[in-house]
């Protein structure tokens, strides 16, 4: 009974605290979104800020109110207290959560193995333009009626490229469209999708959609290293947005071409080495200051919170 | 200020009842100019609306018109004296979306099959999005040339060092 009551206080106090941070960042995300600064720190701060219910909930959850029930809730079998019924509704709604996050993983990523397997069948490692293999690992073409251009999978990721784009687009577009595609291996975007799929929330597609944008400016913004190569991103960009689109991606899957075709070409022609490297960068390190003292506040506070959170086990489990 | 009776509320949808089966606005070109330029003004009364002389038409005229664009339910008016100070409903942004969106529910009501003004819609679309990417490879084309030319320009720098 114990084990059972500690379990539903957890996954309660999992669910409320999943919903509350939840909330706050559906409607607060947009103040926070920052200008005039580099887009790889804003993908950043955009993925950070739609992961932090979840990781929220699981660290108060593992920190504090697992310990404080351990700790604090007397053993003994007089003090057997029982579990009230919104605390038993609640743990059935944080397993229904969770569980609906794992289906739509493994549905993401069964679809994601089917459509690659059916894309990667007659692929072959990708040749430029001379007959030699092409500078880029984990690059295959593939066949003319696949995606133009699509980084697959988070595991083992590979990029396809279709005949037609090959055909299409010259050497030096070729290139540097995979360079864009390889900027989202490196800052493993797939996998991030997949985790947006494990913690669903109403009004997070917006947030979604923010971070996508951001993480394709990212990546164009790494891939460009001068005026020619941005021109050069922009005419790959430009020349694949003619092609027929296929059918909708998977969701382990990362498109060159996307939606805000506009904004990318338009920024592309405009870029200028002084004004990228002007733009502030968030760095990952600027979290460590916050967590380290969030983490010695926990430490030095943590008998007086633990004694709180009991109390509010206590009033949630009557 | 007292509200005259013609301030209640009329919704979106009654406000472009006056489009009729036209995807535009069926609004006369001096309609239009005196939108326009209730717009540009905030508010203002037919009197005000004549003062720049910008207007040739004579008092009864605009009179006329104004009370006709509040009869379609574009304009708000509130007793001011003996006349009326004439506000637009909608914002110039406001106006555009609802006449898009209105356009858009009539083309997709008008067929016996629905699909087919869809099908429409989708042409004109495709049309559009190619008309954008002649447009902005127009752009990378100009852009090529004005580095290119950079370029030769910044050779013969160096040749002249």
């Amino acid at each position: 009974m114990f084990a059972l009551r500690e379990s539903a206080v957890s996954l309660t106090f999992f669910v409320l605290i999943y919903c509350f941070f939840s909330t706050l960042v559906a409607i607060l995300w947009r103040p926070l979104k920052p200008a005039d600064v580099a887009q790889r720190s804003v993908a950043r701060l955009l993925f950070g800020l739609r992961i932090l219910p979840i990781l929220a909930s699981i660290i108060i959850t593992f920190a504090f109110v697992v310990p404080s029930f351990q700790l604090l809730e007397p053993r003994s079998i007089e003090s057997d207290e029982g579990i009230g019924t919104m605390p038993l509704a609640l743990a059935g709604c944080a397993l229904l959560l969770l569980a609906f996050g794992c289906f739509r993983v493994v549905a993401a990523q069964t679809r994601t193995a089917r459509v690659v397997a059916c894309w990667l069948e007659g692929a072959r490692p990708l040749k430029s333009g001379d007959g030699s293999t092409i500078t880029f690992e984990s690059t295959f073409e593939s066949r003319a009626e696949t995606p133009p251009l699509t980084l697959v999978g988070f595991r083992h990721p590979r990029v396809l490229v279709s005949e037609s784009t090959v055909a299409l687009l010259s050497d030096d577009e070729l290139q540097i469209a995979l360079k864009h595609e390889l900027e989202h291996m490196k800052s493993r975007d797939n996998l991030k999708k997949l985790i947006f799929r494990f913690c669903p929330f109403p009004g997070m597609g917006k947030l979604e959609s923010a971070w996508s944008q951001a993480a394709e400016l990212a990546a164009d913004d790494a891939a460009v290293s001068n005026p020619q190569d941005a021109v050069e991103l922009a005419a790959a960009l430009v020349k694949l947005s003619r092609l027929l689109p296929v059918a909708a991606a998977p969701v382990c899957a990362v498109g060159f071409v996307t939606g805000f075709l506009s904004e990318r070409v338009t920024r592309l022609l405009t870029w200028d080495e002084a004004s990228t490297a002007r733009r502030v960068q968030i760095r990952t390190w600027f979290v460590i200051p916050p967590t380290v003292a969030a983490f010695l506040l926990a430490t030095i506070a943590y008998g007086p919170v633990l004694t709180i959170t009991h109390q509010v086990t206590e009033w949630l489990v009557r | 200020m007292v509200l005259s009776s013609g301030v209640y509320a009329i919704g979106m949808t009654k406000a472009f009842s006056i489009f009729g089966s036209s995807s535009r606005p069926q609004l006369g070109p001096f309609e239009q100019q005196l939108l326009q330029k209730l717009w540009s003004h905030g508010s203002a009364t037919v009197r005000e609306l004549l003062a720049d002389g910008k207007i040739r038409q004579a008092y009864t005229t605009v009179m006329t018109t104004v009370d006709r664009l509040y009869k379609k339910g574009l304009l708000v008016r509130v007793a001011e004296g003996r006349a009326f100070r004439y506000t637009p409903r909608h914002t110039p942004e406001e106006l555009q979306r609802v006449t898009a969106l209105e356009s858009i529910r009539q083309l997709l009501g008008s067929g016996e099959a629905s699909a087919l003004p869809l099908s429409y819609l989708v042409e004109a679309l495709s049309s559009h999005d190619a008309q954008l990417l002649d447009e902005l490879q127009l752009l990378i084309e100009r852009k090529r040339r004005e580095l290119k030319e950079q370029e030769k320009e910044q050779e013969k720098i160096r040749e002249q060092v």
